[in-house]
């Protein structure tokens, strides 16, 4: 499998380039604006892969994508969630999809919480495993931490049941193998998360699953207290972002 | 440069056409002369112009692709190492075939496909000696790719040839030097690694 990570260390971001060596083919998830769509062209040049679709885990609230510009210019679908409020035409996405890519399989899970149109890629490679060797969270599972609630619809009762929604994604996160590993959309300081979010970009289910604070609040309701109680300031012009995001 | 500009250039064979696309597209189809060189952002400027000061001092350049980023960037690359680009396309091979223009092309051939239709081909297997302990397809001939030059004289231009290699990337490169010699090739996606992971036979010397 062809892996890349591309991140950007000053908002806390990552996107990923993940192809398969034997067809060529790739995808692109959550490519950044702060990278540019070049960026992603040439490196997937340099990797000996064509770049076959630009996915996004959802509609960022923190930082400018740079997913449209990138689909122009390939000429290749622009795939998110079927529930991305988005003003313009996108692939959509639904729980479950899946497809291969030679030896890579993708698989689609809908993990609302952080916005109603969160999503995570589960990815295997066939010629190692059926089972996924990896997840992209998104801002579903953070290492150490969760995505706040808040940032789609800031109203309380939005709010409430974003969190809700986070808690039963995060559980059905839960129920991969130990030994998957995590990929998510942030890590670092990035305002996606909370206080707990780690600097180191990746870990694994299992790893979570011991350690991680959130995903060891057993009832819903402490979950969302918790949550909530420890909300970070919410990133300057937020709703701004998702709104230029979402082609409005 | 415009569509007809490109067929100019073709036609009078003045200018040496450097194809920067994956080695993959290339072998699928590209416009008969063309050199594969697979634009990267690591040493592809130095590698490409030292190979033309060598080997077409003076020749006009001119470059194919079909992505404007990757044609600009190979185009600096070559500037900046000392060589003028006399023109640019980036929209593909798309034109060029709605026009009706010839092309040499190379079928990409899956094992499931290329097991289905095996009594049809001549399996070419290009990889070195000590490989082919791993197993053959059955019936396979074997020539290792650095020597293929010399006994191509080997093959047989009625037949069609299937290229194998361990994962496609070698018999990629043949298939596309083979398909310019006028040979019926196709090139096995994946080599012996797909076709040995797919459960189809081999046979071992």
């Amino acid at each position: 499998m062809i892996w890349q990570p591309i991140q950007d260390a000053e908002l806390g971001c990552l996107s990923y380039i993940v192809g398969d060596p034997t067809t060529g083919e790739a995808i692109v998830v959550d490519p950044l604006g702060a990278v540019g769509a070049e960026t992603y062209i040439l490196a997937a040049q340099d990797l000996g892969v064509n770049l076959v679709k630009v996915i996004e885990t959802h509609v960022h609230a923190d930082h400018a994508s740079s997913a449209r510009t990138l689909s122009q210019l390939l000429g290749v679908p622009h795939a998110l969630s079927h529930r991305a409020p988005a003003s313009f035409a996108f692939e959509p996405l639904t729980d479950g999809d899946e497809w291969q890519m030679g030896q890579v399989h993708i698989r689609v899970w809908e993990t609302p919480g952080h916005t109603p149109d969160s999503i995570s890629i589960l990815v295997a490679d066939v010629r190692r495993s059926r089972e996924p060797w990896l997840v992209l969270t998104g801002d579903s599972l953070f290492v150490g931490d969760v995505g706040r609630p808040d940032l789609a619809d800031p109203n309380p009762e939005a709010i409430h049941e974003a969190s809700v929604n986070q808690y039963h994604s995060v559980r059905r996160l839960m129920s991969l193998p130990d030994f998957t590993e995590v990929w998510p959309a942030h890590y670092g300081s990035s305002p996606c998360g909370g206080l707990f979010m780690d600097k180191k970009p990746n870990s694994t289910i299992g790893f979570e699953r011991r350690f991680n604070p959130f995903v060891n609040m057993e009832d819903v309701e402490t979950f969302v207290t918790q949550q909530q109680r420890l909300l970070k300031p919410p990133p300057a012009e937020a709703a701004e972002l998702r709104r230029k995001n979402l082609g409005l | 440069m415009t569509l007809e500009e490109l067929k100019a250039q073709v036609d009078q064979g003045q200018s040496l056409m450097i194809d920067i696309r994956l080695g993959k597209a290339f072998t699928e189809a590209h416009i008969q002369g063309a050199l594969s060189a697979p634009f990267s952002q690591r040493g592809w400027g130095r590698a490409v112009a030292g190979w033309l000061k060598r080997e077409a001092p003076g020749q006009a350049v001119v470059l194919f692709g079909d992505n404007a980023v990757l044609v600009n960037s190979a185009k600096g690359a070559l500037e900046a190492e000392g060589i003028s680009v006399a023109g640019t396309w980036d929209a593909g091979l798309g034109p060029w075939m709605a026009a009706g223009w010839p092309l040499v092309r190379v079928e990409n051939i899956t094992a499931d496909a290329l097991k289905a239709s095996l009594s049809e081909w001549t399996v070419l297997d290009v990889r070195e000696p000590y490989e082919l302990r791993s197993g053959m397809i059955p019936g396979a001939k074997a020539i290792p790719m650095g020597e293929l030059t010399a006994r191509v004289n080997e093959l047989d231009p009625s037949k069609r040839y299937a290229v194998v290699c361990a994962s496609g990337s070698r018999s990629q490169s043949v298939a596309a030097w083979l398909a310019e010699q006028g040979y019926q090739v196709a090139n096995l996606v994946g080599g012996m690694s797909l076709w040995i992971g797919a459960g189809h036979p081999v046979e071992r010397a």
